[in-house]
């Protein structure tokens, strides 16, 4: 296929945390907001003269001092997140909105506070804290949180206008964009799509860390640009691939997986667009922030949601998808360290195998995978798996 | 004189050779002149010292605690404790095999559960159990650790005999479970208090929890079997030992349904889907807040309490009833006003609860008895008094009372008697640990909607999440607190090694220590798996750091270095 128009400049956009449209932002005077989960609401962070940015640590490498402060039995991600902070290259944020559902990704922000790694005397961490089970008063709980400890600290803090005019303005720009990327994304479900797992990675990860009324328009161009992409006459995949699992910012991870011979073609993991990238629709009646809070809570499939019917959701969606994007196999990946999906991977691969006989590989891999030997040659053995099995299936037939 | 001072150890233990010599000001002259002193006429002082040692060693009792040790998995014989010593002991042993003959004969369902659970064979070695976390205790310490631990046991044989008694697996019927309410093994009982002719059971405490703290190998077949099923070795060993005991089925069945919880960290929300999809019963996951210090998070965590007794009521068809609960409260604000005392008195030069009997018993107390039963308030009562009359006459804890610490951080279950082996070893008293300092705060004895919010309060300041959890002033900012509070001289910071929550503050708890002149000893575990880390290497910490750091003399030598991978 012709490579996308705007390829190369999403890819460098993706180089550092503080890209060149972060830099243009801030220089407009817009106040930049760091989060790092899917549980706050992106939406509210790109509010009035806001700008949301969802955490990376690019480029990683050596990780020395974060494991002096956080050892290394911690996730890369967390570490990696403090290694950049303490570097100095997280200095552009003037706020970090965490949520408190992950224990190590907690500390790292509470690492960041403490050691005071941002020179901005205005600068702020706050941690929310949110539900483990979808019910009306959790949903409310959450709700208060959201307001309480980021929309109330923005306000006070930065004078950021929480009205209900500027949060509908936000769910506006926030759904143009959702639309542009679930639309691209749908496409994956062609037999042959006309984009690849990596692009539409790309494209997602740039609408997650990029302020979003700087990078719509090359959105929207792109999303015209792939309408008229022409697919190469024969799909250069030979096996199609669901991922599921935990936070994966790392193009070359997804590289190495296509390089092996595989497509992409559902991302449901952090900072993918299976949730992430759902439109938010808002009633006249509640309130909005109940309303958004709803939203994420519903559409989340994070493992720590505990309650027996999220946990068998997780599973149902997981089947879904499969049979949706005409999956050929699973891959549930892990980062190392990390207990939600060390716990769910192992169980949720079980029962995928097991009760849905899909085939599964399960992998934990680290934050930065440069050029792994030892995931490719398993990458590749999966997809080999999944050729012969299709082979014995044609031959059945 | 070197060679006498060689002759003498032979004779005499450290601690007197210390008084001979005065290492703390370690000068050739002294030295000489004391042990001139010491035994002028050299042989018939030699004489009189061996004499000295037989009367010692029959009031005292051993000083060479570690010689008992011989690698195997029994030991060469008990402790000697001297003769006053050694009838408490020995009464508190033989109370301990009544209460386990009296299991053991408790249901005719217990042969054929040992028959059916290796877990159940773990519990023949608790005498076992009790005198390793004994070693070196004497008089009224003596005392009250015997009464601690089996009160604890005797709950423990309870809840055992309740699993067996029940199981369905065994051919009990389906109607017997229909009074009994399992609980997540972390969470507190209290909810159970109104609810009196109900059965409430911390369903993984005996297979997984307790078990760990009997036998150090114990959990590590349950951790291979999950690791094998996919499960990363990194996990926290209690979820993680919790899945692989529903993998391999070491789960009685019983109980009409499960309260699980969110408590106390990510690994026991996980575990949870395990276990639910094995269980097999209607399940309630009680979700308290994370991050519960701040007020704004009361409404939801009461809200949680509310359905959870609902929940109970809807499964059990039984009421809540306030009157019953409330006259537990009474009883539970007596037991900790006594906790606080114990505190208060562990403040003073004269600690007199010291080690292990301490924290496990109160944090038994939480678990498993909730103040239901009034025989733990009289237990709680008769330990105050015999504590008031030992510091009374200032009776010291230990025979080495050389320093105070404090334990922080998640123990090690298989080292449980860790505490009380540094106090026979180097004298170091621990007056404290992060595991009984849980909720401290009285309970309402008569408001309903109050009686909400102090449940909630309870549960989330549960053992290990008042610290773990709401974020690091429960844990780092609170250890200098209690630091200055208890004149703490050494902390043992316990450094488990699969715990995020308090990894993620490592290099913090280092640096704060260092500003504020605490000295701290980095002891590494992973809490259920002593392949990890063992029992050995555990002791290696401490006595480097004694050594090389403080420049200490140990209490009792033999108890430096001794091998006991293969025993219990």
């Amino acid at each position: 296929m012709r490579d996308l128009k705007h390829l190369i400049y999403f890819e460098n956009l993706l180089e550092s945390a503080n890209n060149e449209l972060v830099q243009q932002a801030k220089a407009d005077g817009k106040i930049a907001v760091g989060y790092t989960c899917y549980h706050m609401p992106e939406v509210l962070l790109d509010m009035d003269n806001c700008f949301s940015v969802r955490m990376r640590a690019p480029m990683t490498g050596s990780l020395d001092i974060s494991t002096y402060y956080m050892s290394n039995y911690t996730c890369e991600f967390c570490r990696a997140l403090l290694e950049r902070t303490i570097e100095g290259g997280m200095n552009f944020l003037d706020a970090i909105a965490g949520i408190d559902a992950c224990a190590e990704m907690n500390r790292c922000m509470e690492n960041i506070e403490l050691q005071n790694c941002i020179p901005n005397k205005k600068f702020f961490v706050t941690h929310a804290d949110i539900p483990f089970k979808i019910e009306p008063h959790t949903i409310e709980h959450y709700a208060t949180q959201i307001r309480n400890r980021v929309l109330n600290r923005l306000m006070d803090i930065y004078g950021v206008d929480t009205s209900d005019d500027a949060i509908r303005k936000a769910v506006t720009q926030h759904n143009e964009v959702c639309e542009i990327i679930s639309e691209i994304g749908d496409m994956r479900k062609a037999d042959n799509p006309v984009i690849t797992g990596y692009e539409f990675h790309v494209l997602n990860l740039v609408s997650y860390t990029c302020p979003k009324y700087l990078i719509i328009d090359k959105l929207r161009e792109t999303l015209q640009e792939v309408k008229t992409r022409e697919p190469d006459v024969k799909p250069p995949y030979r096996a199609r691939i669901m991922m599921i699992g935990s936070e994966i910012d790392d193009l070359d991870f997804t590289k190495l997986v296509e390089d092996s011979g595989a497509l992409i073609v559902v991302d449901r993991f952090c900072f993918g667009s299976i949730p992430g990238r759902e439109p938010i629709s808002l009633n006249d009646e509640e309130d909005l922030v109940l309303q958004i809070c709803r939203h994420y809570a519903t559409t989340s499939q994070c493992p720590r949601y505990m309650s027996d019917e999220k946990v068998e959701e997780r599973r149902v969606v997981a089947d879904r998808l499969f049979r949706e994007y005409n999956a050929d196999g699973i891959i549930y990946e892990g980062l190392k360290f990390c207990d939600f999906w060390g716990f769910e991977r192992a169980l949720a691969s079980h029962i995928q195998a097991e009760e849905y006989n899909h085939p599964v590989l399960s992998l934990d891999r680290p934050y930065q995978t440069f050029s792994s030997g030892q995931l490719r040659t398993r990458v590749q053995a999966f997809v080999e798996s999944l050729e012969i099995k299709k082979i014995q299936a044609k031959g059945v037939k | 004189m070197m060679d006498l001072i060689k002759e003498l150890k032979s004779l005499v233990s450290v601690v007197e050779l210390k008084d001979i010599v005065n290492t703390e000001n370690l000068n050739a002259d002294k030295i000489k002149e004391n042990v001139k002193k010491k035994f002028e006429n050299t042989k018939e002082g030699l004489e009189n010292l061996k004499l000295d040692n037989v009367k010692t060693w029959i009031t005292y009792g051993d000083t060479e605690v570690g010689k008992l040790y011989n690698g195997k998995m029994t030991n060469r014989r008990r402790e000697w404790r001297g003769v006053k010593s050694t009838l408490i002991d020995f009464k508190g042993w033989c109370g301990i095999w009544k209460d386990m003959l009296a299991f053991s004969a408790g249901s005719p369902r217990i042969p054929l559960g040992f028959l059916e659970y290796r877990w159940m064979a773990s519990y023949l070695t608790v005498p076992s159990f009790v005198d390793r976390n004994t070693i070196g205790l004497r008089g009224p310490q003596l005392e009250i650790a015997h009464l601690h631990f089996r009160k604890v046991l005797k709950a423990g044989e309870d809840n055992i005999t309740t699993l067996i008694k029940n199981d369905q697996k065994l051919g009990a019927s389906v109607e017997a479970s229909k009074k009994i309410v399992l609980f997540d093994e972390m969470m507190m009982i209290q909810i159970m208090c109104g609810f009196p002719n109900l059965i409430g059971l911390p369903y993984q405490l005996m297979p997984v929890f307790l078990l760990s703290e009997i036998d150090q190998l114990s959990c590590t077949y349950y951790i291979d079997a999950i690791e094998s099923f996919g499960l990363p070795s990194e996990t926290c060993p209690v979820p993680t030992s919790e899945a692989g005991a529903a993998v391999v089925d070491a789960y009685p069945k019983v109980g009409c349904c499960f309260i699980s919880s969110s408590m106390p960290c990510d690994g026991s929300i996980m575990a949870s889907s395990y276990q639910s999809r094995r269980f097999k019963v209607p399940t309630f996951h009680l979700t308290l807040p994370v991050r519960f210090k701040d007020g704004d998070t009361d409404k939801v965590a009461a809200q949680e309490i509310k359905n959870c007794i609902k929940f109970i009521e809807e499964q059990t068809g039984e009421k809540f009833d306030w009157d019953a609960y409330f006259t537990c409260m009474k009883r539970w604000n007596k037991e900790t006003a006594m906790e606080l005392e114990k505190w208060d008195i562990n403040k003073t030069d004269y600690p007199q609860i010291t080690g292990p009997s301490y924290e496990l018993f109160r944090k038994y107390s939480y678990q498993m008895e909730g103040a239901r039963d009034p025989e733990w308030y009289d237990l709680y009562c008769k330990v105050n008094k015999i504590m008031h009359e030992a510091y009374e006459k200032k009776t010291m804890c230990s025979r080495g009372m050389n320093y105070r610490a404090i334990t922080w951080s998640c123990p090690a279950h298989y080292y449980a008697n860790f505490s009380v082996w540094a106090e026979a070893c180097w004298g170091i008293n621990v007056v404290i640990d992060m595991e009984n300092m849980n909720y401290t705060e009285f309970m309402s004895e008569d408001d309903p909607e109050q009686a909400y919010l102090d449940l909630a309060k309870l549960y989330e300041r549960m053992t290990m999440r008042k610290h773990t959890n709401g974020g690091y002033a429960n844990t780092l900012d609170e250890l200098w607190r209690v630091v200055e509070e208890f004149n703490i001289d050494l902390v043992f910071m316990y450094q488990h090694v699969a715990c995020k929550t308090m990894a993620g503050l490592q290099g913090l708890f280092d640096e704060q220590a260092r500003e504020r002149g605490v000295k701290l000893i980095w002891i590494e575990h992973d809490l259920m798996d002593p392949r990890t880390v063992s029992r050995r290497s555990m002791r290696d910490k401490v006595n480097s750091y004694m050594i090389n750091v403080m420049r200490a003399e140990p209490v009792d030598a033999s108890l430096m270095d001794y091998d006991d991978a293969d025993t219990w």
